[in-house]
């Protein structure tokens, strides 16, 4: 071999460079990450199904001497199921997050993205639209359904132009969506699904509720501003009896969104992977 | 020359910089310094839990230094605006979505920096998944998995690639094959840095060599240099006149052992010198050979120092 030979390396490789990371890219990873698993088609199904179903079901069999009318009933009959399907849509979105960490698909996701915040953002934008998109249609199509069942009932004959609905019905899509956009914010957090889940199930939904058994009075005065309670105001057709006002309703779910964002985001900066 | 400057061409791609790693009070990686360079493949060799892993996460950004820096091409890694064709990364075989298809979870990663589906087929026939892409990634052997891991680093036809322990779970034919692949790869002008604990493969596919133990650097070489360089080479000689040559031998530094009669083992002086020795005292030589030492037996003498070293210390602190 010849000294030049020996010296000699070849030219540094120049890699293509038509290929740029962005947003719009991490959207469509996002996109075709949620629509790759067979989970998510299995418990959006199973959303849809409840949320129907079972406003369908009370609708349906209510007795036709019911005492009760008005369109605050209507509405809450119509949306039982909904309350539901908003758990199984959580859960899906905390394993949106928490799903990555367990499989180790992170490391992969990462090394694509390593300023990683865009990733969170990404999956709360790709997931919190397709939950938007799909109970707007699953709530309005649940409401005209129970409209129909409950034809010739004292519930019946409700409109979306009879005041407070539509208000109350665009309600609980945004609770449902605040409540997702949550859970996915606690995954990032937690990054453990049963940990995630666990906390989501107890400490948002479950605690509240128990809080208000308890006997101290300022327990029950904080309750109506707890993460889990902060979007029922906006789901009632009259919401002037309600602890929070709408405008408030509004505000502190965003006070909690960017609470739980701004954590996940810190966290995911500072953690290794 | 690509359009490059000249003097481009002596570039170092990733360069470790005192890097420090602890997680709580375990030391991972300590004060490691070292630089890799394109056009050849550089192995990077260790017991398990020497560091490698961790040097390797910290250079494409997945484990922040405690102090010191991890540089691919002069910059952070989370600098590059396309990362993945600036370092393709092998880290932990199984970095995939148990329920996702091989072909998906390439596909939702090429999409982060617009790489056309075309690539996606590229990579999937490159490391010859395409009768398995469709399926479920639960179901691959660890052998489908790594060639997965493959594809994945190969995803943005990179200038850097990072391996780390790509031969593991391998068939002897997938070794084969990536040993062709990554020689070709760096023959290209990429830098190839590959870690494994497998002395033999790193031997047979590396040209230059970091060793670490303990999180330290043991040594930066080439493979050549550290087996000579460590490997205890020892001459052999058969002579009927063994006894006075090796009187004639004796000296500084130089240790003789006569396993036989007749046979003497030599260390510490070259072949040329015991044969011009015999000459010049005129002793007849029936054999004379050199022992090379393995990489093995290199890398055991360096890494022994290495563990003594830690033994000591956790006697002492307790």
């Amino acid at each position: 071999m010849t000294a030049a030979a020996m010296t000699e390396r070849p030219a540094p490789y120049v890699q293509p460079t038509q290929y740029k990371l962005s947003a719009a890219g991490l959207l469509g990873s996002e996109w075709t990450k949620l629509w790759s698993l067979r989970s998510t088609w299995i418990v959006l199904l199973c959303a849809v199904v409840f949320s129907a179903g079972l406003g369908a079901l009370i609708s349906g069999t209510v007795p036709t001497d019911l005492e009760i009318g008005g369109a605050e009933t209507a509405v809450g009959f119509a949306m039982s199921g909904v309350g539901l399907s908003s758990v199984f849509v959580s859960v899906l979105g905390i394993l949106v997050i928490t799903g990555e960490y367990s499989t180790g698909s992170i490391r992969s996701t990462m090394s694509a993205a390593p300023k990683r915040l865009g990733v969170l953002w990404a999956k709360a934008a790709v997931f919190g639209a397709v939950v938007t998109v799909l109970f707007t249609v699953m709530v309005f199509a649940t409401f005209f359904l129970s409209q129909a069942l409950l034809d010739g009932t004292d519930l019946g004959g409700i409109s979306l132009g009879d005041e407070g609905v539509t208000r109350a019905l665009v309600g609980y899509v945004a609770m449902i969506v605040y409540l997702t956009l949550l859970a996915i914010a606690i995954g990032a957090i937690l990054r453990n699904s049963a940990g995630s889940i666990g906390f989501y199930i107890g400490v948002i939904m479950i605690l509240p509720q128990l809080a208000t058994l308890l006997p101290w009075d300022w327990v029950s005065d904080v309750t109506p501003y707890a993460p889990g309670n902060a979007a029922n105001t906006i789901t009632y057709v009259d919401a002037s009896g309600q602890a929070l006002g709408v405008g408030e309703s509004w505000l502190w779910m965003g006070v909690w969104l960017v609470v739980a964002y701004g954590v996940a985001g810190l966290l995911l900066k500072r953690r290794d992977m | 020359m690509n359009g490059r400057p000249a003097d481009r061409t002596v570039v170092c791609m990733i360069e470790i910089e005192h890097l420090t790693k602890r997680y709580g009070k375990k030391t991972a990686v300590d004060d490691l310094t070292f630089n890799v360079k394109p056009g050849v493949v550089t192995g990077f060799l260790g017991p398990n839990g020497a560091g490698k892993s961790t040097t390797m996460r910290a250079v494409v950004g997945l484990d922040a230094p405690t102090s010191g820096l991890a540089r691919v091409n002069g910059k952070h890694y989370s600098e590059f605006r396309s990362p993945l064709t600036e370092v393709g990364a092998l880290l932990e075989a199984k970095s995939v979505h148990a329920g996702r298809s091989a072909y998906n979870h390439l596909l939702a990663l090429a999409r982060t920096h617009g790489i056309p589906k075309r690539r996606v087929q590229e990579v999937i026939d490159l490391v010859g998944l395409h009768e398995v892409a469709g399926k479920r990634v639960g179901g691959f052997s660890l052998g489908m998995g790594q060639r997965l891991g493959i594809a994945v680093a190969l995803l943005g036809d990179p200038a850097v690639l990072i391996l780390d322990e790509p031969v593991n779970g391998l068939d002897p034919d997938g070794v084969k094959w990536i040993r062709v692949l990554l020689k070709g790869l760096a023959a290209e002008g990429r830098t190839v840095f590959l870690s494994s604990h497998l002395m033999s493969e790193l031997a047979q596919t590396a040209e230059h060599l970091i060793v670490i133990g303990q999180g330290r650097l043991l040594a930066d070489t080439t493979v050549d240099d550290f087996v000579s360089g460590n490997g205890q080479a020892r001459v052999r000689v058969v002579s009927p006149d063994a006894a006075r040559l090796a009187e004639h031998l004796a000296g500084p530094g130089v240790s003789i052992a006569s396993p036989e009669k007749g046979v003497l083992e030599v260390s510490g002086t070259e072949a040329a010198v015991v044969g011009q020795t015999a000459a010049a005292h005129g002793l007849v030589l029936h054999e004379l050979r050199t022992d090379r030492g393995s990489l093995e037996d290199a890398f055991m003498q360096l890494t022994a120092d290495a563990v003594e070293y830690r033994q000591t210390t956790e006697g002492a602190s307790r």
